[in-house]
């Protein structure tokens, strides 16, 4: 709850910190001491320590998941400002505006990450979009970055309106916008909330960008500011991925059977589209946007098989795969050829880099003893679990294997191909921080045990 | 529970240290220092061996427990050691020879250069703590895992000069015949893990009583096959010839007093089974005798002399075998004893020759040598003596009890043996005549350089002269006065065959070795002591001379076929239909990445059409599946 009201409140100090100053690195330091204070707050939230306490009437509501989720999107985005900060310095002159907008953002996430009616769902959702739409399209003279942030835009409005009905059938079926009131008797399924549930499954799906309802991804993911892509990938997909986990158990538990079925043909498409559209991408930035598909594929087990491994593999997909891909975006958007022949050599010329990337890459295609491969483990047990989706179980292996192929291809050209891979100049702080991911990635790896356990720690 | 039995864990332990330290810090560490470390740990063992000898003889035997191994379901596999009379007796032969065998090495080797130097001393510790294992295991897990370890020890011996390609050749034939032979043993073991749902000793025996002749005689056989690779019995022996490759005390240690001596260790240990099985037990029996007549034969008409002793083992391992055959077991542990003394002395002997003759190993090269290296001269006599079975050296009581052993068998098994023996005699004359006596056939300069042997390569010598004279008398017969006290030791572990009534056999072959071992002596004294060497050899002496030609049957008969076989896999299978599935899903995935991509083409109508179309067909399955 309180970080809810401090990122908002920071992202109104954000725009008008533009004012006072011009100076990209105050500018920074403000955002990261906001994020900062974020992060403790939400973990003093967590303990049982709320600065201001308000009663929102059960429309939010915060468990230990949330917190959970909240903690490593934090975090995450933590990271993201000390690797990538700088570089949005070369999208446009609004510095101040595009923090702020990323703190609207995370403030939405927090309303995703708590919500406990359809309203404030809609509401977190469309609160993450707007600031997305114009990150989309903050590179205002670059015509890729216009088209993709209206392609965003018309095929976001869509989604909610596809949204909107869902919402509007259900609370004509059950009058309600209570998740809790309409899972509870929810033995029967009517036209009517039928249709809503599938609306909602669609317009969720859009949002996770799973097929097929994906094919705004890489047009966007490609067209937007490269910086913005990275933050859009990782942090605010697995955002999205929490409230549409949070709406089904809750709302649509109960009658699990009657949406399995589209569920698994969701996650079946995304993982195939995803894997194998990838393989033939020529440039890495186009090829992250479709691994980011693939991925999706991967949390929407937690979806399939909806059961509390599927959920704990949730949180830790979602560090997992937001840590490797932070890493490798910050890398690529040093970079100034975007295809795979632009990492040629980065491992004589750039060792540093070149290995933590790697590292980053081995996690995303789930190689064993990274963060990655008990990510995938994870899920694929969920789904184990459930008993009735093993195809499924069959399919995500398979995927996997393919997805070694594109994201072996790069480290393929980091370390086996010549060629004078030009990087922009890296701070220390980069490099530290880069270090630090890998660590982390392989660390949760080898010890998948001290993510986990936060979730049950009793305080 | 005595102290020294918690410590028997050392025994293995000092010699995986010494790999180690000499292992990791090879380029390190000076010559002077690894070679201490080598025989430092040996002797180590050596002492921890005596002490567990002495405790095992005043009657402590016991299976000692370190740790659970494999602990799977029903399976379970110790970590014992199995430290009784039969293991501590191994353990003294082991630790002693070998230490004897390290010191003599730290000379020998003395002129390889640090690096290589402190690896082939990390390869004979590995060597030793495989074998070591082997013998101590409570189980047949811990007797394979030494098993293979010293197989793997003998190829890295063998092929210790690895630029020389002929060497890697033969270090590679070692290890191709080791493992058909390990491929039975392991057969073998899964047979009694099905069988039995155990692998200990101690179990497996008590509860063989249970399963039928036909299943014990399968698991003997294959037990056998096994043996016959390590010990170099017939079809598996022509590794052991080609394993001179290796440097000279390698050949002592390894294919000599030791590794090949696992397979006696194997039959003797499972000897519960063995009895039981008849049919397995007489063909252990012939195909003995076949291997000791067979490589007899072959070792007269060589002219090098590793080879010669090279051959000489394996007919002696035959005599081994001939003994477990006809179920003298303690008579064929008996021989493993004395013919590890007699052979090492004469294997370092050779070493001392070769070493002396600056490389040259063949013996129609040499002559003459006793004047000018006397301490090797003695010592390789008293070895020839030994080993031939001159009256009351340690070869002769071993020897004798096997003819005897057979005679109560069978007059073929008896007749075959003594032929065996007579071979024996006049292949070693032969050699020691061509070796030390005559004149010398070198060239000048190899002349110029004769000398004898230091210290530590002479040592081990006397010492194990010494051995060879009076290691038989721990076993002497009756006619002599003497008692069984060997035997005796091993009896609660191994039975022995009570020999009654034979009081004239026993005159018999005494009277016949000594008539026998004259006549031999001045024949090949005069034949082989001689200026010059003989010319080429022809006809039946050719077909001998290369071995029955069995390297060339085996390479017709199995190597080419295989190869070829195996070209036609690589041609046909590999290339054409494993390659074509692996890269056709390659392939597939590729193209259909190509046309799913075609789907993305950027136009927003397009796009929201489709997504349109995917929820209508969601609607349509939710409509048509309500119940």
């Amino acid at each position: 709850m309180n970080a809810l009201i401090l990122s908002a409140i920071w992202g109104v100090v954000m725009m008008f910190s533009g004012i006072f100053t011009k100076s990209g690195a105050a500018i920074r330091g403000i955002a990261i001491t906001g994020l900062a204070l974020l992060l403790v707050v939400n973990v003093l939230d967590f303990q049982g320590t709320a600065l201001v306490d308000i009663n929102t009437r059960g429309m939010l509501v915060y468990n230990t998941f949330s917190y959970m989720f909240l903690n490593i999107v934090f975090g995450a985005t933590l990271l993201y400002f000390f690797l990538s900060g700088s570089d949005m310095e070369r999208v446009g002159l609004h510095l101040a505006e595009y923090f702020a907008l990323i703190f609207f953002i995370l403030a939405g996430i927090s309303i995703v990450a708590s919500f406990q009616t359809l309203l404030m769902l809609f509401l977190g959702i469309e609160i993450i979009s707007i600031p997305l739409y114009i990150l989309t399209g903050s590179d205002k003279r670059n015509l890729k970055s216009n088209e993709a942030a209206l392609k965003y835009f018309l095929m976001g409005s869509f989604s909610t309106g596809l949204m909107l009905m869902g919402i509007a059938l259900i609370y004509g079926s059950k009058g309600s916008f209570s998740l809790e009131t309409i899972g509870a008797g929810t033995g029967v399924i009517t036209p009517l909330l039928g249709g809503g549930m599938l609306l909602l499954l669609a317009s969720m799906s859009f949002k996770v960008s799973a097929a097929p309802f994906h094919f705004w991804t890489p047009d966007v993911y490609d067209g937007a500011p490269t910086v913005f892509t990275s933050f859009m990938a990782t942090i605010v997909k697995v955002a999205g991925f929490f409230a549409f986990i949070r709406l089904f158990e809750t709302s649509f538990g109960s009658v699990q059977a009657q949406w399995q079925l589209f569920a698994a043909i969701i996650t079946a498409a995304t993982l195939l589209i995803g894997n194998i559209t990838a393989v033939f991408q020529q440039s890495v930035k186009r090829m992250l946007a479709y691994s980011s598909i693939a991925q999706a594929g991967f949390m929407m087990f937690a979806l399939v098989s909806l059961n509390g491994k599927g959920s704990e593999g949730l949180i830790y997909y979602a560090a997992a795969y937001s840590l490797a891909t932070i890493g490798v975006f910050a890398v690529l958007i040093k970079l100034n050829d975007y295809t795979f022949e632009g990492f040629n050599g980065l491992g004589k010329s750039h060792p540093l880099l070149a290995a933590t990337v790697t590292i980053c890459l081995l996690s995303l295609a789930g190689i064993p003893a990274t963060a990655g491969f008990m990510a995938k483990f994870y899920m694929l047990s969920a789904a184990v679990e459930n008993g009735k989706v093993i195809w499924l179980v069959i399919l995500g292996v398979l995927c996997a294997a393919i997805s070694v192929y594109y994201y072996f291809r790069v480290i393929q050209a980091i370390y086996f191909k010549d060629g004078e891979p030009q990087v922009a100049e890296v701070s220390t702080t980069f490099k530290v921080v880069m270090v630090l991911i890998a660590v982390l990635v392989v660390y949760f790896g080898i010890f998948p045990q001290r993510l986990t356990d936060f979730l049950y720690m009793v305080y | 529970m005595n102290t020294i039995f918690q410590l028997v864990w050392l025994i293995p332990a000092l010699p995986l240290i010494g790999f180690f330290i000499n292992g990791l810090l090879r380029n390190q560490l000076p010559k002077a220092i690894s070679g201490l470390i080598a025989c430092g740990v040996l002797l180590g063992s050596f002492v921890l061996s005596v002490l567990v000898f002495l405790q095992v003889k005043a009657g402590a035997a016991q299976t000692v427990h370190l740790f659970d191994f494999i602990n799977v379901g029903n399976l379970k596999i110790p970590f014992d050691f199995k430290i009784d009379q039969l293991s501590s007796l191994f353990l003294l032969i082991i630790t002693g020879i070998g230490f004897l065998i390290h010191l003599y090495s730290t000379s020998y080797m003395h002129e390889e250069t640090n690096g290589h130097f402190a690896r082939y001393f990390s390869y004979l510790n590995l060597f030793v703590f495989s074998m070591l294992l082997l013998v101590m295991g409570a189980n047949y897990v811990i007797m394979f895992i030494g098993w293979e370890g010293v197989g793997l020890c003998s190829y890295l011996l063998i092929g210790y000069w690895f630029k020389n390609v002929n060497y890697t050749a033969a270090a590679k034939k070692a290890f191709v015949m080791n493992r058909i032979g390990d491929l039975g043993f392991l057969l073998a073991l899964f047979m009694m893990i099905n069988q039995f749902g155990t692998l200990t000793y101690g179990d497996v025996f008590a509860k063989a009583g249970e399963a039928s002749t036909t299943i014990i005689t399968g698991i003997t056989l294959l037990l056998f096959v096994g043996a016959t690779g390590k010990s170099a019995q017939i079809p598996l022996y022509t590794w052991l010839p080609d394993a001179m490759a290796g440097p000279t005390p390698v050949s002592a240690l390894i294919h000599a007093a030791t590794m090949v001596t696992a397979g006696v260790y194997m039959i003797a240990r499972s000897q519960a089974l063995f009895v039981m099985a008849p049919v397995t037990t007489n063909i252990i029996a012939y195909i003995g005798l076949a291997t000791a007549l067979l490589a007899a034969s072959i070792a007269i008409y060589q002219n090098d002399i590793k080879k010669v002793l090279a051959y000489s083992t394996v007919s002696q391992l035959g005599f081994m075998f001939l003994a477990l055959g006809v179920g003298a077991y303690t008579t064929g542990v008996f021989h493993v004893m004395t013919h590890a003394f007699f052979k090492a002395l004469l294997f370092l002997g050779a070493g001392s020759v070769i070493h002396a003759m600056s490389g040259e190993q063949d013996i129609t090269k040499m002559g003459g040598l006793r004047k000018k290296i006397p301490i090797t001269y003695i010592t390789f006599l008293i070895g020839v003596l030994a080993i031939a079975g001159f009256p009351f050296t340690s070869g002769f009581f071993s020897k004798d009890e096997i003819l005897v052993a057979a005679y109560e068998k069978s007059p073929i098994l008896f007749w075959g043996g003594v032929i065996g023996a007579i071979m024996t005699a006049f292949y070693m004359f032969r050699l020691l005549f061509l070796t030390f006596f005559g004149s010398f056939r070198g060239t000048h300069d190899q002349e110029h350089h004769l000398h004898e042997s230091p210290i530590s390569m002479t040592f081990p010598l006397m010492v194990l002269a010494v051995l060879s004279l009076v290691g038989g008398l721990v076993q002497v017969p009756h006619i002599f006065g003497g008692h069984p006290y060997f035997n005796e030791f091993l009896a609660p572990v191994v039975n022995s065959v009570e020999h009654t009534g034979i009081e004239t056999l026993e005159y018999a072959l005494l009277g016949g070795t000594v008539v026998l071992l004259a006549a031999i002596i001045i024949m090949t004294f005069k034949k082989f002591s001689v200026d010059s060497a003989d010319g080429e050899y022809t006809g039946f002496k050719k077909v001998l001379a290369n071995k029955w030609y069995v390297d060339e049957v085996y390479d017709f008969i199995i190597v080419k076929p295989i190869r070829f076989l195996s070209k036609k896999i690589l041609v046909f299978t590999e290339n054409e239909v494993i390659d074509w599935l692996v890269n056709g899903v390659g392939r597939s995935v590729q193209w259909t990445s190509r046309q799913i991509r075609l789907v993305q083409s950027g136009q927003v109508g397009s796009y929201v059409l489709l997504m349109v179309l995917s929820i209508l067909v969601f609607l349509g399955i939710q409509l048509l599946t309500k119940k």
